[in-house]
């Protein structure tokens, strides 16, 4: 059994934040140069009371509303790091809002950036195992929220927003292989301390994300090339096999780096990170679904996402591009 | 390469006019030296070295000059 990817939609919060906003909460800040460096100019942000879940029901309505049956959902994986409670799962209040069947398999993988790739291993593994024929991946974060109004590592990157993928079984498109990682020992380079149980709540007032950017970056450095090349040598391709690149969103000083480390031709690499923010896992199948709004990819295409971040996590998969637009 | 132009590859990459960085320089006392400026550094050094500094996970925490140095002359890059 070989899967596609049958159809992608996505939810981006109405409100938006540009330089003016940010400047205006911190005077001091050279929005010039932080724009010159990230590349982003516009970032979404949820409201007060909207959840990732929230964003999940809006981003996979708007796959149902094209003809995607939801009785015909066999499972449901949300990758979130902004879950609404420690537990129960998002993915289960989402099964019932969603109005999916009770025979639907739905659970959470907790991953940022990486996220996306992970969730196509794992639905694509439980459709290639012929346990399941159609299935949602959706990912959806309001690290925003995470956020702290004064910090100029994060404030500037972060968007919040959701993506719905549908994959299903099919004889003709497909996922994979992949090229997976993980390095714990920097788990504590991108993170809200106090969130989980490690540290009581109660004696905590540390819910802020915190990054440390030197570090991350060069993990980032040091991994992405590493997992491009092991995936192309896996699969006995070249570079110039592969007619698009979608990278994870993070920012454009990343994407730039990630170009001239692979020495990849620019117009093969596809961004949009300038209008959509990094929205963690979310950010690849947004990307996608622009590309194909753009005429940028189409039917046929072979291409490469490549999802890499907190964890640190990293994940990299070939997809004969299939879609309907 | 000379330890004098790994110091203006440094102050290249802070847009900093002038010989305002020398050996001594740390984040501490540059103001542009802060966490986008240190990235922008790493990324400046791997430029110039041929991709060879992205593999040096320990230049993220160097925030001198001279621990900058010492790093690259421990993996012979200077």
């Amino acid at each position: 059994m070989k899967v596609s990817i049958d159809a992608i939609d996505y939810y981006l919060p109405p409100k938006t934040e540009d330089g003016s906003i940010l400047k205006e909460d911190n005077p001091d800040w050279c929005i010039e140069d932080i724009e010159k460096k990230t590349g982003i100019q516009v970032r979404h942000i949820s409201a007060p009371d909207q959840t990732a879940t929230d964003m999940a029901v809006l981003a996979a309505e708007k796959l149902f509303s094209t003809g995607v049956q939801r009785q015909e959902i066999d499972f449901l994986v949300l990758v979130t790091q902004s879950p609404d409670y420690a537990l129960p799962s998002s993915a289960c209040m989402l099964q019932d809002r969603l109005d999916l069947s009770k025979s639907c398999v739905a659970f959470d993988i907790n991953l940022g950036c990486s996220g996306f790739v992970y969730g196509l291993f794992v639905g694509g593994s439980i459709i290639e195992a012929g346990l399941a024929q159609k299935g949602l991946v959706i990912c959806s974060d309001t690290y925003a929220k995470y956020i702290g109004k004064s910090d100029r590592t994060c404030r500037p990157l972060f968007s919040d927003g959701a993506s719905a993928v549908l994959l299903s079984s099919c004889i003709h498109n497909d996922l994979g292989p992949f090229e997976m990682g993980t390095d714990g020992s920097g788990f504590c380079d991108l993170i809200v301390p106090s969130s989980g149980a490690r540290v009581s709540w109660a004696e905590s007032k540390e819910g802020h994300l915190f990054m440390d950017g030197a570090k991350v970056f060069m993990f980032t450095m040091d991994m992405v090339p590493k997992c491009v090349t092991a995936l192309l040598d896996k699969s006995g391709k070249t570079i110039g096999d592969i007619d698009m690149f979608f990278f994870h969103q993070a920012s454009k000083f990343v994407i730039d780096n990630i170009i001239r480390q692979l020495e990849l031709p620019k117009e093969k690499v596809y961004v949009n990170y300038q209008r959509v923010g990094n929205t963690v896992s979310a950010s690849i199948p947004i990307a996608l679904k622009d590309a194909v709004s753009e005429g940028r990819l189409k039917n046929g295409d072979q291409i490469m996402l490549i999802g890499f971040g907190v964890g640190y996590s990293w994940g990299a998969s070939f997809v004969q591009w299939g879609v309907r637009p | 390469m000379k330890e004098s132009d790994v110091i203006n590859v440094i102050q290249n990459a802070l847009e900093l006019d002038g010989e305002c960085i020398t050996m001594d320089s740390s984040a501490d006392d540059v103001e542009e030296w802060d966490s986008v400026g240190h990235v922008a550094i790493l990324s400046a050094l791997d430029k110039v070295f041929n991709k060879k500094v992205a593999g040096i996970r320990e230049m993220a925490t160097a925030d001198t000059v001279r621990k900058m140095l010492t790093l690259l002359k421990d993996y012979s890059l200077i």
